[in-house]
């Protein structure tokens, strides 16, 4: 196809949208009312990844040193968790002084009991892990258990179990979501395109028999569709940015936003809507209908 | 230009169309295919632009056997053959210049040589000054010389033509006629179905008749019915 050829077609593709304004804002409807549900299916399950993430980097494992354990072997498990910054986000290391003053702290008001406790000879040194992942922590905790001066490596394994698996189908689910919106989306477009094509069909058939290829024929409608898909798009990402941006301020205005339930905000999932809508916005638009010509080009 | 090699075509609801049809049309010739209603001539044209394949036998346009090409050459072979038809399927929303210039559009035509093949070949067929009408505001004439000014736009070597006075009261026909006839004078084959019988009988040139798919006279100078100018009524006495 020759540059003067494309250019024709972007230009019927203009003026198709102004050629049929009802079906235009039919279309435009429908490709928006679609990507405003996958929009907030979008922010839902990143929010849902989000705060699985934050429950899972919470310190579900502990490792307790001997209680005689030496400097060096301290030193090793210092040098593995620095050296696996793929598995470990953060470690912190505890002393037997300030796991007592803790355990202390714990007891309240009963702490004076613990006094005279020589927490020197009772109490070990510990580490605090928080995982990239919680799906990480069985390799994590193989690792830790191989080293010197080790002498338990505690984990919720329930609750990482739970994480991982949770963490596991809200993927699952948003992928297959996303893939059902998607074909209900093409379908109802495609359908919607047919009444436009509909009235062009003598046009189109008058192309072929005149020697146009079915690429020239399908280009101003796709082109058509992809801006109307991509207009859909704009308005689905103004109209999501707006309103999650009145459910976070709701929401946020009653927890902390270090709390493991804050949610993500609109700043971190603007870029990612915008995306999401107009890819889908021009692929629903457009291949909806270019699919709905092919039935017209088959003279 | 086109040969018709033993050419047969059974439509899938069983009907057959043509039987061993086999024909040549030389470079520059003007051809009429007359014959009832059903009788073949469509399924010829048909043929002839690649909107159907024959079941049997080859068509060549130009030498280049069309029954067996791919399908994405068939929108070239029509862009090398100008079609003209009954009912003129002109694009209602573009004007008569638009129309024209849509069959060069088509082929990437640069914009400035379009614009002079355009006006050119509207002043040919004489509405230089309806450039801007719309297709509707034509009476049936000069909407088919807008749809003969569409055929002529790529210089096709051939231009086949299905009833193209089929809708045009006689004077209009005999125009229209002559318009054709001077396009063939000036080297294109021109191959038209037709069931007017004054013009055939007047224009006398090649006449090819079919009659249940078969091919009944090929003959040069010749007119719609071999007994002349004996009316239709008296042929069927006879």
């Amino acid at each position: 196809m020759s540059f003067r050829a494309f250019t024709n077609s972007v230009r019927e593709g203009l003026t198709g949208i102004l050629r049929h304004p009802l079906v235009t804002i039919a279309s435009i409807s429908t490709i928006l009312l679609m990507l405003l549900i996958m929009s907030a299916f979008v922010v839902f399950s990143a929010d849902a990844r989000y705060i699985m993430k934050n429950i899972g980097q919470q310190p579900p494992i502990e490792v307790y040193m001997k209680l005689n354990g030496t400097e060096d072997e301290r030193a090793a498990v210092t040098a593995y968790l620095d050296s696996d910054t793929e598995h470990v986000v953060y470690y912190k290391m505890a002393t037997p002084e300030e796991n007592y003053n803790e355990f202390k702290a714990n007891l309240g008001s009963s702490s004076s009991i613990l006094d005279d406790f020589d927490y020197n000879q009772y109490l070990p040194y510990t580490f605090q892990i928080q995982l990239a992942d919680p799906s990480y922590a069985d390799e994590v905790v193989m690792h830790l258990e191989a080293v010197p001066g080790v002498n338990k490596v505690m984990q919720e394994r329930q609750v990482m179990v739970f994480l991982t698996q949770a963490t596991k189908w809200v993927n699952i689910g948003t992928a297959g979501a996303f893939c059902i919106l998607l074909l209900i989306s093409l379908f109802i477009i495609s359908n919607m395109v047919r009444i436009s094509v509909y009235s062009r069909s003598a046009e189109i058939s008058i192309m072929k028999y005149i020697g146009a290829t079915n690429t020239y024929i399908r280009l101003p409608f796709v082109i058509e569709g992809a801006l109307v898909g991509l207009f859909s798009a704009v308005c689905a990402w103004g109209i999501t940015c707006f309103a999650y941006g009145k459910v976070y301020s709701i929401f946020m205005s009653k927890i902390d936003a270090s709390s493991f339930y804050a949610l993500l905000p609109m700043s971190s999932l603007s870029k990612i809507v915008i995306i999401v809508c107009a890819v889908c916005g021009v692929m629903i638009g457009g291949f909806g209908s270019g699919v709905s010509v092919r039935k017209y080009t088959e003279v | 230009m086109i040969r018709f090699d033993n050419v047969y075509k059974t439509y899938k609801t069983g009907s057959d169309a043509l039987s061993g049809v086999s024909f040549k049309v030389e470079d520059g010739e003007f051809v009429f295919v007359i014959g009832k209603s059903g009788s073949g001539k469509s399924t010829l044209i048909k043929l002839m632009t690649r909107e159907e394949k024959p079941t049997e036998g080859t068509v060549y346009i130009d030498r280049f056997p069309i029954s067996h090409m791919s399908r994405t050459l068939i929108p070239v072979l029509r862009r090398h053959v100008g079609m003209i038809f009954q009912d003129f399927r002109l694009i209602e929303s573009k004007n008569v210049f638009e129309n024209v210039a849509f069959a060069g559009e088509i082929v990437g035509m640069p914009k400035k040589r379009l614009m002079q093949t355009v006006d050119i070949v509207l002043s040919v067929v004489g509405l230089r000054g309806k450039a801007s009408s719309l297709p509707q505001e034509l009476s049936g004439g000069e909407q088919q010389r807008v749809a003969i000014a569409r055929a002529m736009v790529n210089d096709p070597k051939l231009i086949l033509a299905d009833e193209p006075t089929g809708n045009l009261d006689p004077t209009t026909s005999e125009a229209i006629m002559a318009l054709l006839e001077e396009i063939n004078r000036n080297g294109t084959t021109v191959l038209i179905c037709t069931h007017d019988s004054n013009l055939v009988d007047r224009m006398k040139k090649r006449v090819i008749e079919i009659s249940n798919g078969r091919i009944v006279r090929d003959e040069k100078d010749s007119g719609y019915s071999v007994f002349g100018d004996l009316s239709a009524e008296a042929e069927a006495q006879l």
